[in-house]
């Protein structure tokens, strides 16, 4: 049950199904070029950004490597 | 006034969300959960949902203090300043979407959403973009798309854009849409090349048609679409990759700043000596940096302050201290984009919804409130007579210290000069003026020159009434 306090948008929730295929599309094909690059070596290190990736867990995982590693 | 559901002392912005609400008890914030809302706060809680978070830093960590039938109260850790998404620079910005995502992210895999997406939900503390509604989880429902989506692009994806596009100066458009900027708006001021990108037509152009095409549907029937989870997952997870690569083309006008004044390194030095020596003094913990530009001097009284506040008019400059509080992790410094001739005023419901910048600095009482060579800008740029000034840093600082550039120094030169015909109406620009009308509000403790250079420095203390 949602308790609906404002108006999502009819729109906005019909237009998801669309954005959804789009940025399949997008992730698949910057996960193919990622594994292409990589092949050749050309991956750019990781600039400074606290936000590396959308994932808690992947985060958390990498911290815990790092301090073992230090 | 008649009863009404908004006590006194609950929190003005806090109305829009059944669930619960926000109130001060005695000086201190807590949030009253609402019986609708116990179920979903007794699985957040329970499911480890919310520690989970802390741990990561992502939401405000609270503690539970009562827990009865009609009500449970939580008590969030407290935040000494907020600061309001148009007054937030670019990366800023950037973060608290990312912010957001990470949360909805996380909420997905544990079987919540997040129900709503308001920039508004987001602020800085000590250091870092931090979600701050504890109760804007809900449970997911299979299949059902993500009903904030509309949200997060009118107060997140669109402002950004806008932003990149035009101009970070964009971002104060949510000063005029507290709902977020519309999506027509959106979609008609981005230029026409943002078409051939797909993150930003499916997200931005596709969503802006969808939406004025049932904009006439009254039946509000969510139920006819569906989405996997999977699906709402990509969308997200895009919209993380497209944010994070985000970047403006603004050159910076002030980050390099100190290296192009006139500044000779003595007189730098001096200055920072002063500044040292009476802040020490005053033992002041609390201090507000007005036109601090990239934070240099408000970081010189680091160690002694538990809190710093930094504004600037540049956003450029607000974006380069952002930045060095990311890499040097620091935690005490919170920068701001503010025009002092035009401070964020009060916005919302009833004009209290969103409280104005001068409310939020008289709540937090600065012990210190530094102006530094900022006087010059106020009076010359800005036409602002000295009295009016004085009376602005009167109305939330008690002591102030003020960097005063005479007549002789090239800044002022310059500002006058493009007086023009005019120039002689600026003639009370004197030492002698300034402290004969920032007496009326002000009492001179002390005045130091500043060696090799056209500057005074004062420490002035507020007269009582």
């Amino acid at each position: 049950m949602y308790i609906l306090y404002f108006d999502p948008g009819l729109g906005a929730m019909i237009a998801q199904a669309a954005i959804a295929a789009v940025a399949a599309v997008a992730i698949f094909s910057k996960t193919v070029m990622f594994k292409i690059k990589s092949i050749f070596g050309l991956n750019k290190s990781n600039e400074e950004d606290s936000y590396d990736s959308i994932d808690l867990d992947e985060n958390e995982a990498e911290n815990d490597k790092n301090k073992t590693s230090v | 006034m008649t009863k009404t559901r908004l006590q006194s002392s609950q929190h003005q912005a806090s109305f829009r969300d059944p669930s619960g609400y926000v109130t001060q008890d005695k000086g201190k914030i807590v949030r009253v959960i609402n019986p609708i809302y116990f179920p979903q706060y007794n699985q957040l809680t329970t499911s480890g949902f919310y520690k989970k978070l802390f741990k990561a830093g992502l939401l405000i960590p609270h503690l539970e203090i009562e827990n009865t039938e009609e009500r449970i109260t939580i008590s969030p850790e407290f935040i000494q300043f907020i600061t309001h998404p148009y007054e937030w620079s670019f990366e800023m910005y950037r973060h608290a979407a990312l912010v957001t995502l990470k949360v909805h992210k996380a909420a997905l895999t544990k079987g919540f959403i997040l129900k709503d997406a308001s920039a508004y939900n987001v602020t800085f503390h000590q250091g870092k973009a931090v979600f701050i509604d504890s109760l804007s989880f809900d449970f997911y429902k299979e299949n059902s798309p993500w009903r904030a989506f509309k949200q997060f692009i009118t107060h997140f994806l669109g402002p950004l854009l806008l932003a990149k596009y035009h101009g970070v100066s964009m971002l104060k458009m949510m000063q005029n849409h507290i709902d977020g900027i519309p999506l027509k708006t959106i979609a008609s001021l981005l230029p026409f090349k943002t078409k051939f990108n797909s993150t930003i037509y499916t997200n931005i152009h596709l969503l802006a048609k969808l939406e004025s095409k049932y904009s006439e549907d009254y039946k509000a029937d969510s139920n006819l679409s569906k989405l996997s989870k999977k699906a709402q997952i990509n969308i997200i997870d895009n919209l993380y990759d497209f944010i994070k690569s985000l970047k403006i083309n603004e050159a910076t006008e002030w980050g390099d700043y100190y290296n192009k004044t006139n500044y000779d390194v003595e007189a730098f030095k001096q200055k920072e000596e002063l500044l040292k020596d009476w802040a020490s003094e005053l033992k002041a913990k609390t201090i507000i940096d007005v036109g601090g530009n990239d934070g240099t001097f408000g970081r010189i009284l680091k160690d002694q302050a538990n809190f710093i506040l930094v504004s600037d008019i540049d956003a450029n400059a607000v974006d380069f201290n952002y930045k060095k509080i990311q890499k040097n992790k620091e935690k005490t410094i919170l920068p701001f984009v503010s025009d002092i001739l035009q401070p964020a005023p009060a916005i919302g419901f009833n004009n209290t919804e969103r409280s104005s910048l001068i409310e939020r600095l008289i709540d937090l009482k600065p012990n210190l409130t530094l102006a530094l060579a900022l006087i010059h800008h106020i009076t010359l740029s800005g036409n602002v007579p000295f009295l009016k000034s004085a009376e602005f840093f009167a109305s939330f600082s008690e002591i102030l210290i003020l960097e005063f550039p005479t007549r002789d120094d090239s800044w002022v030169q310059s500002l006058l000069v493009r007086k023009r015909e005019f120039i002689n109406h600026f003639d009370f620009y004197n030492e002698a003026a300034f402290e004969n009308e920032y007496s009326r509000y002000f009492e001179i403790i002390r005045k130091e020159q500043i060696f090799k250079s056209q500057r005074v420095l004062y420490l002035l203390k507020r007269k009582q009434n």
